[in-house]
């Protein structure tokens, strides 16, 4: 076996028996559902059913009966005056009052709800929309037009996007796909947390233990390196393997439960709660069937790739440092090239044939979330792909090579904290 | 057969070792002799491939050292360190894979070694539930459970308590049996001097003085006196006033030191006989290493280390 075979075997052997381990896998699954049932329980908490009385004083005569509200609204038509209706306000028996000027039918008039301000973005929209479609009905009305023309104004035009590829006709799903930007860059983000701080704490354990320059004698840094990040990475993967394994028995068991015990509606299906903002009533499963068959693999390939490399940016880090609370000043390293193709997910979306896309998903250190939603939104060339993969190679070996620099002179000089300046002549010097 | 040749390293402000040469042979033991920050240990590392040199080539059995070299070379560094929560048995038979060995070979050898220690026991306990002591034994086991050619102890003895130190010192003596090549670096002169055939002074980068221990000590003489005596020990005194001596050791009653330019044993013999009731031993010997050390590289220069080298070490 190679020296880096031994290396990455005794890493993942070494941690896949320890007791942090197996506490770490047993407990994940249920940290998970914790994190994945908060958002649900917060939803159905955060969702407000209280019936909400607001006042609408129709100086018009004409919008009020127009209007349609949500069923959770209970209108009161009145003339009361507004000094009433705000002593009712600040009592809390009307939410707020909502005054629909003379004017406001033929343009002139604005029309003004006022409330304490405690219902939020949601409930002023509602009111707005409210007003906005009772107003023009009342104007379409006044103009005489045909019952025809207002049922035509009132409904609903489906438009659907279909996307020209070279296996046919797909869906065009664009906004959706940003979701597997965001995914990817997730997934990497918690597997450098998760296993590069592992990698890193290695690295640091190595010297901190004094071995360093017995392995050094024995092994070079670059298998060191090699076999370490290979070594954890295979744990990451194992734990996965574990909690997807289990994931699929339990989440067949969690839906039965769950869908047992929430009241119909308890998913919020028009898209203003739940943060699916962008996406209409339940696409993804709708969607999903038109990805390329390729897909899959390629999102694993990138996966792999782009965690190998940050974490082996986690390892020359950790070859940086004498000790773990000196690593924060290099964690931008890290963060950085993480969160700026997060940024970038919509301009990549809007054009993903652009320069700017098209360099991104080449760049290794963003590829692996870039390429991935160029890769759901558009018909990206197999090279690309493929160069994009290949360049993503050639960095991890060049980070992991880098590592092994910094780990070879940082052995050789205990007890100081190197800057910038220092980390660029020890890779020269090693 | 070791070669090192003309070898410089240069660490950024420091010259740590400036053109030094040096070889060791097998079936020999190569003291490498010097304070602490004289280039020992960097030496040493180009030896065992940690660092390359700026200049000069460090060559085994006629070939460049590199990776084949690291396979048949063990290293005991000063700076001592296992894997903590790794089990003895493991963490051995995984260093010497590492070394090349197969996982049963390296097991069986780790087995006897551990048994020739007194510690086969510790097999199946993680590292940090042994003593200071027991890790040193299973580091050393760790240095030579491959059978490596070269052998490499940086300060082998310290922290051991003098039953291990001589368990160890007959160990490293049967491997000078078995024809290894073997180089011992220390600070610890006497140490040296037990264990050496050949030596080799290090200072400030630059070696200073090397060959075997018997021709260097010859060739400086017998310009030092040991004397045992009872009574008044003022006779030391006056002659160290006059400089016509310097003292080396000095205990209650007995002293050894070492004549200064034109002093004769005679005169010693004859100061000492007017002042001490009674005389038990008088001998005129060889310097030990350490005068020799200090007569090379000059007294003050010497004085100096010495005394940085043991703030250093308490500090």
């Amino acid at each position: 076996m190679s020296q880096i075979g031994i290396i990455a075997q005794r890493e993942y052997l070494q941690r896949v028996r320890s007791r942090a381990f197996i506490i770490a896998t047993a407990l994940g699954p249920i940290l998970m559902l914790l994190v994945l049932a908060i958002p649900i329980v917060m939803a159905i908490f955060s969702r407000d059913d209280s019936t909400r009385v607001i006042a609408v004083v129709d100086q018009s005569g004409e919008v009020a009966e127009l209007l349609s509200f949500p069923d959770n609204f209970r209108i009161e038509q009145t003339t009361a005056p507004v000094d009433t209706l705000r002593s009712r306000v600040d009592g809390g028996q009307l939410e707020g009052y909502l005054i629909l000027p003379d004017d406001l039918v033929s343009g002139a008039g604005e029309a003004r709800y006022y409330s304490r301000g405690g219902g939020g973005i949601l409930l002023n929209e509602q009111i707005a929309d409210a007003v906005r479609a009772g107003v023009r009905e009342a104007r379409i009305l006044r103009a005489g037009a045909p019952a025809a023309v207002l049922e035509i104004m009132k409904e609903r035009v489906p438009v659907r996007m279909i996307q020209l590829t070279d296996e046919g006709e797909r869906a065009d799903s664009t906004q959706v796909l940003a979701v597997f930007g965001y995914f990817m860059g997730f997934l990497i983000y918690l597997c450098v947390i998760l296993y590069g701080a592992i990698v890193m704490r290695g690295v640091i354990e190595e010297k901190t233990s004094r071995i360093s320059e017995l392995i050094a004698s024995s092994a070079k840094p670059f298998d060191l390196m090699m076999g370490k990040v290979l070594g954890i990475g295979a744990m990451g993967l194992t734990q996965w393997l574990i909690w997807i394994g289990a994931g699929i028995g339990l989440s067949a068991a969690a839906a039965a439960l769950v869908a047992g015990v929430l009241p119909d509606g308890a998913f919020p299906t028009d898209g203003a709660v739940a943060g699916g903002g962008a996406a209409p009533v339940n696409p993804i499963a709708e969607l999903m069937p038109d990805i390329p068959l390729m897909f899959p693999v390629y999102f694993i390939l990138f996966f792999l790739g782009g965690y190998l490399l940050y974490s082996s940016l986690m390892a020359a880090i950790g070859s940086a440092v004498e000790q773990e609370a000196d690593a924060q000043q290099f964690m931008w390293i890290v963060i950085m090239p993480l969160i700026l193709p997060m940024v970038m997910i919509v301009n990549v979306m809007s054009a993903p044939d652009g320069l700017v896309a098209t360099v991104m998903s080449l760049i290794p250190l963003f590829s692996p979330i870039v390429m991935v939603v160029r890769m759901a939104a558009t018909n990206v060339p197999w090279w690309e792909v493929w160069l994009s993969l290949i360049l993503l190679a050639g960095a991890f070996l060049l980070a992991i090579w880098i590592s092994s620099r910094i780990y070879r002179v940082g052995i050789l000089s205990y007890g100081k904290k190197p800057t910038f300046k220092e980390l660029a002549r020890w890779m020269r010097q090693a | 057969m070791l070669l090192v040749s003309g070898v410089t390293k240069q660490y950024r402000d420091t010259l740590a070792v400036d053109d030094v040469s040096l070889s060791a042979s097998p079936g020999r033991i190569l003291g490498l002799l010097g304070p602490n920050g004289a280039g020992k240990t960097t030496t040493i590392r180009m030896i065992a491939y940690i660092t390359t040199p700026d200049q000069g080539t460090v060559t085994f059995n006629g070939q460049n050292v590199g990776p084949w070299s690291q396979r048949v070379m063990g290293y005991l560094p000063e700076e001592r360190g296992l894997y903590r929560r790794m089990k003895v048995g493991e963490q051995l038979e995984y260093l010497g894979r590492l070394k090349g060995l197969a996982r049963a070979d390296a097991s069986r050898a780790a087995k006897s070694w551990l048994e020739r220690f007194d510690a086969s026991e510790w097999w199946s306990k993680r590292v940090d539930e042994l003593s200071k002591g027991m890790q040193q034994k299973v580091q050393f086991v760790s240095t030579v459970l491959h059978d490596p050619e070269l052998l490499i102890f940086d300060e082998p003895f310290s922290g051991l308590d003098p039953i291990n130190a001589d368990l160890l010192q007959s160990v490293i003596l049967d491997l000078k049996d078995q024809g290894k090549t073997i180089l011992f670096a220390s600070h610890r002169m006497e140490q040296v001097e037990q264990l050496c055939d050949d030596i080799c002074m290090i200072a400030s980068g630059r070696i200073v003085l090397d060959g075997s221990v018997r021709e260097i000590k010859q060739s400086f003489g017998r310009d030092t006196v040991k004397i045992e005596f009872a009574g008044s020990a003022d006779f030391i005194d006056s002659l160290e006033q006059a400089e016509r001596i310097r003292v080396v050791t000095r205990t209650h009653q007995a002293v050894e030191l070492r004549l200064l330019d034109s002093t004769t044993p005679r005169h010693v013999l004859d100061a000492a006989m007017q002042h001490v009731d009674e005389i038990f031993r008088f001998e005129v010997v060889e310097p030990p290493l350490n005068e020799i050390f200090i007569s090379v590289v000059g007294e003050s220069t010497a004085r100096a280390k010495q005394a940085a080298h043991h703030q250093g070490v308490r500090g």
